[in-house]
């Protein structure tokens, strides 16, 4: 991570880099989650007729257009911290009930893990970028994360993980898409030291 | 009967009263019914237990309802309980889970037949309880074996009605078991999915689901378990699993050893699983236990019976040019003093072998037989060489490469060419010969007699040839050539070669066709050498240049087989045997595979030789012969296709002869063929012509043969004579002669007698040609005469009319009769007519007329005139005197008077006659029209009279009228009749 950041200091060009880069991220974040999605739905066919996308686990405030740019950014920050630590649960229960996954699910489902975690420092990179402070220490409720769940439930639930994945790397794409690229100013040299959650 | 018998009687029935009142009171009491039945639930075996007390009665009725809706889950009658502490109990199973709905249990004492009253219901409330009013579904997370039935429910929060209940994709059908709980089951479940089943139970809006996941599988199975030990302390367990028990997660297999829990392992289907003891302990049981059974497995063995080393650590090698020397150790320090059989496994370039080792503590092994300059790899293993149990791993490979050496000798040889140069040429060395890279090849060459100095010369390490050219080799004829291979670690021994000088030997030595093989060329030679051999063989057909491959033998070979990747089929080699000198012993010459010859047959030519096509053609170069020439096939080559003329076997065989050939152009083809086949052929063409003597001969046989027939014909004509005669030269009748004929010439009185009229029959409606003549006979005559001295005859206009009959009726016609002349009716022939010249006088003399006297004979030349009749005496008219017709003095004869009607006779072609109608009315017209006649002398006219047609004396037939031409060809058919006749 600390590579990651060095380069987005200082220079004009790395400024316009760091949000190109975050929107790339979201983009390939919203098109794995979308594939993780769709290959669950195929694994546990009766799931898309039971749980509709609207329920929400992530207990973050969607970032509207009444916001500015930097609190947008902070909301999907703190969106993805949760949706990280969700996707971690997600694939524990999933190991601990079923046993070690393997093939292309679980390939895919370490992969979005990973994105998410990436593209959590690339947003604060870019509210870096924008004068604010770097680091934004996540509230966890942990009522997101149910006890005693049975196989079924379990399923359920980690099928609204995906769902909650995929509904943030979509809103993160479209709010990093609309920020104007000019807003981003030149980092300050700082070593972040967020995300001492774990 | 006594009188106190019937107070006994009395006491009897009293007492039998007493005895049946006790048992009834007893039986009472043991059917009455059960008193404090208690019922409880096990909702993970899905097991009720029942007890009771106040009944000990030997059997038992139970009967289990579901109240809400009062159905019968079970009904069980004449049961026997077990008693306990003074409580009867009694268990059951139910199919579905306890969740699905409350059970309500009562129970009644049996005797026999007879029953108790029920007890009062007991009840297991079920989950569809109103105190529990969410949507559930039973059982939750359940695993159940491959091939059983399942049975589930679905209870609905309160107010839902029921959807589905879905067993994966499968729609099942739901039983009702209370008002809010349904029940559904599956037979014969196949084993799930690692992720099991999920079975869902919608409301019928769909507005909440309740479901659970199912995992089917089976009970663990185990196979060979074997305990080993690597430390020669502990064990280690292996086993396999013998079948994929689909339970995974918190529902996989888990292992104890000798009642050790084993940690988990990963495992698959081919991987061995295994657990791991601390100590030896000589015998061990392996327990594997699933939610769906258990396994156990047992081993025993002493422990040096089961040693499995680990693999060697820190290997390393000694390397030299051709050894190596292999270095390891060992993790346990008890193996100092193991007895071990190790194997080496050394690979190199894509080929490995496996070099074994013993020995006690084994740590080092040396590797011999090793090439220089080559990378190895090796890698060791270890096994106990005492009561061997098997292999351990393999350990970590090591590479090494070894050390350069000089190189080998090469392979030296000569190759002498026809411009008198000769090479030294030698085989490169391979790199298992080179021992390192090469650097140079030195050359050092010398006179024979020279033991030292020569000149020498270093070429690279990719020549393979140095030529010697005599400027070079100071006009020697012999020289000894040295070759030596350098490389970095030194040169290689050196090795010599003698080479004569002057151009390739031509020593005279046995020279035999080799036997070609799949492998190559097999050959054998009787001559033993001392020195080795050495087989040389080139392309026979190389002149310069050529590259040359040769064999080394070992001494006392006589046998060999050459073979050479660089063998060509269809080309010819020559193999020479060397021995001891630079002369060889035996040559041999052979195709590796023979083709079909490529070329064709040189200079083919085609010449005629009277009648037949002489071929000769060339001797076939050896470059387009590709196999031994075995002979010629002779084609001729006709339009429908080709025939084969000839087969000419043997190669010597170059003319060939095509005999008895007509007139005409042949193509004849020349193909050589080899035991592969025939070439594409040499064509050849040639126009056959007939020769003079065949055009002399033909001439003189069609004039022999013309010859023969005339002679033939000349022959038939002699020998029929007569008949020829008769045909085409009739006898003239001689004239009747009344008076005497032989008074002196003189003119010739033609007028009609007056007795003897010719009436000319005008018939109008009758063309000129219509005329009939009518014969008359001289009977006739005569009788006509007699009878009124008139005698009626039809003209008939004919060609062959003279000209004197012709104007005798036009002048008819015009005075309508006319007397005959008196002369001719002294004759009583004066009807016959002569309508030609008789040229010949000797030949138209009858046989009567030979004996006639001279006076006979006509006066002047002219030839035969029978028509001239001396004049009557007193009747004499003078010569040129006309006749009747107003023209007859034209008919006056120059050279005499008299008749001349013969003077003037038509041809007797029909056709002719037909082209000249006869016009009676122009006498003089028709004079002028007749042109002088060369034809037949013999008379139509006379004919006709001499011979009359039967036909015209047929009365009231009309006379057809007939041509000169047809009147004579009948005449000419009748005479060869009568001919025939006579």
């Amino acid at each position: 991570m600390a590579d990651r950041r060095s380069d987005l200091t200082g220079q004009p060009e790395n400024r316009r880099t760091t949000l190109t880069k975050a929107v790339a991220i979201a983009e390939l974040l919203h098109r794995e989650s979308s594939n993780l999605l769709e290959l669950y739905k195929k694994r546990e066919t009766f799931i898309a007729n039971v749980i509709s996308g609207d329920s929400r686990l992530v207990s973050v405030p969607p970032p509207s257009s009444q916001l500015d740019t930097r609190d947008k950014l902070w909301c999907l920050q703190t969106a993805f911290l949760q949706c990280e630590r969700l996707m971690e649960r997600a694939i524990a229960k999933e190991d601990e009930a079923l046993g070690i996954e393997t093939g292309e699910y679980k390939i895919l489902r370490k992969m979005v893990s990973d994105r998410i975690s990436y593209l959590v420092g690339t947003i604060g990179d870019v509210i870096k970028a924008m004068d604010g402070p770097a680091l934004v220490t996540p509230s966890f409720n942990d009522s997101l994360e149910p006890d005693n769940l049975t196989v079924f439930e379990m399923k359920l639930w980690v099928f609204r993980v995906f769902l909650e994945v995929d509904h943030w790397a979509k809103t993160a794409e479209a709010v990093l898409q609309a920020l104007p690229k000019e807003r981003v100013k030149p980092t300050p040299r700082l070593r972040s030291t967020r995300r001492s959650r774990r | 009967m006594p009188a106190w018998w019937p107070q006994r009687r009395r006491w009897a029935v009293w007492l039998s009263c007493c005895f049946f009142s006790v048992l009834h009171a007893h039986v009472q009491n043991e059917l009455r019914a059960p008193q404090q039945v208690t019922v409880t639930g096990n909702r993970q075996t899905q097991q009720i237990s029942v007890s009771w007390r106040g009944s000990h009665a030997s059997a038992f009725d139970v009967i289990i309802l579901r109240p809400e809706l009062n159905q019968t889950a079970f009904y069980v009658t004449g049961l026997s309980a077990n008693e306990s502490g003074g409580r009867q109990e009694w268990e059951w199973t139910s199919p579905e889970p306890l969740e699905c709905t409350s059970l309500s249990v009562q129970i009644r004492s049996r005797e026999g037949a007879a029953t108790g009253a029920w007890s009062a219901p007991a009840v297991l409330p079920g989950n569809d309880v109103p105190a529990k009013g969410g949507f559930q579904f039973y059982p939750q997370d359940g695993v159940m074996a491959a091939g059983s039935n399942g049975t589930f429910c679905c209870v609905l929060a309160q107010g839902l009605r029921l959807g589905s209940i879905r067993y994966g994709s499968t729609l099942l059908e739901a039983t009702r078991l209370s008002r809010r709980s349904y029940g559904v089951t599956v037979t014969r479940q196949p084993p799930s999915t690692t992720y099991g089943i999920n079975v869902v139970c919608q409301d019928l809006h769909k507005s909440q689901v309740a479901g659970t996941v199912l995992f089917v599988g089976y009970a663990p199975l185990l196979t060979d378990l074997q305990c080993h030990t690597e430390d020669l302390v502990s064990a280690t367990c292996r086993w396999k699993r013998a079948r994929n028990t689909h339970l995974r997660g918190k529902r996989r297999t888990r292992f104890t050893l000798n009642h050790r829990e084993c940690p988990e392992t990963q495992f698959t289907d081919t991987e061995m699983e295994s657990c791991a003891s601390q100590v030896w302990e000589g015998n061990w049981t392996l327990e594997a236990v699933n939610p769906l059974g258990r396994f156990v497995l047992r081993d025993g063995a002493q422990m040096e019976h089961r040693v499995r080393p680990t693999p060697p650590l820190e290997l390393s090698a000694e390397v030299s040019a051709w050894n190596a020397t292999l270095r390891w150790s060992w993790e346990h320090a008890a193996y100092r003093s193991l007895s071990l059989v190790c194997q080496v496994q050394l690979g190199s370039g894509g080929n490995g072998t496996k070099r074994p080792f013993a020995g006690v503590g084994l740590r080092s092994a040396r590797l011999l037989q090793l090439h220089p300059d080559r990378d190895y790899r090796v890698r060791v293993r270890c096994g106990a060489r005492r009561n061997f149990f098997e292999w351990g791993n393999w350990s970590r490979s090591l590479s090494f490469k070894t050390h350069m050496d000089v190189p080998e000798a090469p392979d030296v040889w000569m190759r002498t060419d026809h411009d008198n140069s000769a090479h030294v040429v030698w085989k490169p060395l391979t790199a298992r010969q080179s021992h390192g890279r090469l650097t140079s090849y030195q050359v050092t060459w010398r006179s024979p007699g020279e033991m030292a100095g020569g000149r020498t010369e270093s070429v690279g390490p990719r020549t393979r040839t140095l030529p010697l050219h005599p400027a070079r080799t100071d006009g020697s004829t012999r020289i000894t050539a040295t070759v030596v291979a350098k490389n970095a670690a030194g040169a290689s021994p050196p090795a010599t070669v003698v080479i004569p000088l002057g151009g390739p030997d031509q020593t005279v030595v046995a020279e035999s066709r080799a036997d070609a093989t799949e492998r190559g060329f097999a050959l054998v030679w009787p001559e033993r050498a001392d020195c080795g051999y050495v087989l040389e063989w080139r392309d026979a057909l190389c002149w310069r240049d050529c590259s040359v491959e040769w064999l080394r033998l070992a001494t006392g070979s006589t046998e060999a087989t050459v073979a050479s990747g660089h063998f060509q089929p269809g080309v010819k080699y020559n193999i020479s045997l060397f021995s001891c000198s630079s002369k060889p012993l035996r040559r041999w010459h052979g195709y590796v595979r023979e083709l079909a010859p490529s070329g064709t047959v040189p200079h083919l030519s085609v010449s005629q030789q009277d009648s037949d096509a002489a071929l000769t053609w060339g001797v076939m170069p050896e470059v387009g012969r590709r196999g031994y020439l075995l002979g010629y096939n002779v084609y001729l080559d006709n339009d429908p296709g080709v025939a084969l003329l000839a087969n000419l076997s043997g190669e010597g065989s170059r003319k060939y002869t095509v005999k008895g050939l007509s007139k005409g152009t042949y193509k004849f083809t020349v193909k050589a063929y080899t035991l592969a086949g025939e070439d594409v052929g040499a064509t050849a063409s040639i126009t056959l012509r007939l020769l003079a003597d065949w055009l002399i001969l033909e001439i003189l046989t069609s004039l022999g043969a013309t010859a023969l027939f005339l002679a033939m014909v000349t022959f038939l004509c002699y020998r029929k004579r007569k008949w020829v005669k008769g045909a085409f030269y009739p006898d003239i009748p001689q004239p009747k002669l009344n008076d005497d004929w032989s008074r002196t010439q003189g003119p010739l009185d033609v007028r009609a007698s007056p007795n003897h009229l010719v009436r000319v029959v005008e018939k109008p409606q009758v063309d000129s040609f219509k005329e009939v003549l009518v014969v008359i006979p001289e009977e006739d005559e005569d009788e006509a005469r007699q009878d009124d001295g008139v005698t009626t005859t039809t003209t008939t206009t004919t060609a062959a009319t003279t000209a004197a009959h012709r104007q005798r009726p036009s002048s008819l016609r015009r005075h309508g009769t006319i007397d005959s002349s008196d002369s001719s009716a002294d004759s009583g022939q004066m009807d016959v007519f002569y309508t030609g010249i008789q040229t010949s006088a000797s030949s138209r003399l009858s046989p009567a007329d030979v004996g006639r006297p001279a006076s006979l004979a006509p006066a002047h030349g002219g030839g035969y005139r029978p028509q001239r009749q001396a004049a009557p005496p007193g009747e004499d008219r003078r010569d040129g005197e006309p006749e009747a017709s107003p023209g007859g003095g034209r008919e006056a004869s120059p050279g005499g008077g008299g008749y001349k009607a013969q003077t003037a006779w038509r041809s007797d072609s029909p056709g002719e006659a037909e082209e000249r109608p006869t016009s009676l009315g122009s006498p003089g017209e028709e004079e002028r029209a007749a042109p002088p006649s060369l034809g037949s002398p013999a008379s139509v006219a006379s004919t006709q009279f001499l011979l009359p047609d039967g036909e015209a004396e047929q009365p009231g037939r009309e006379k057809r009228p007939m041509s000169v031409s047809a009147a004579a060809a009948a005449g000419w058919f009748t005479n060869l009749l009568s001919s025939a006749k006579a």
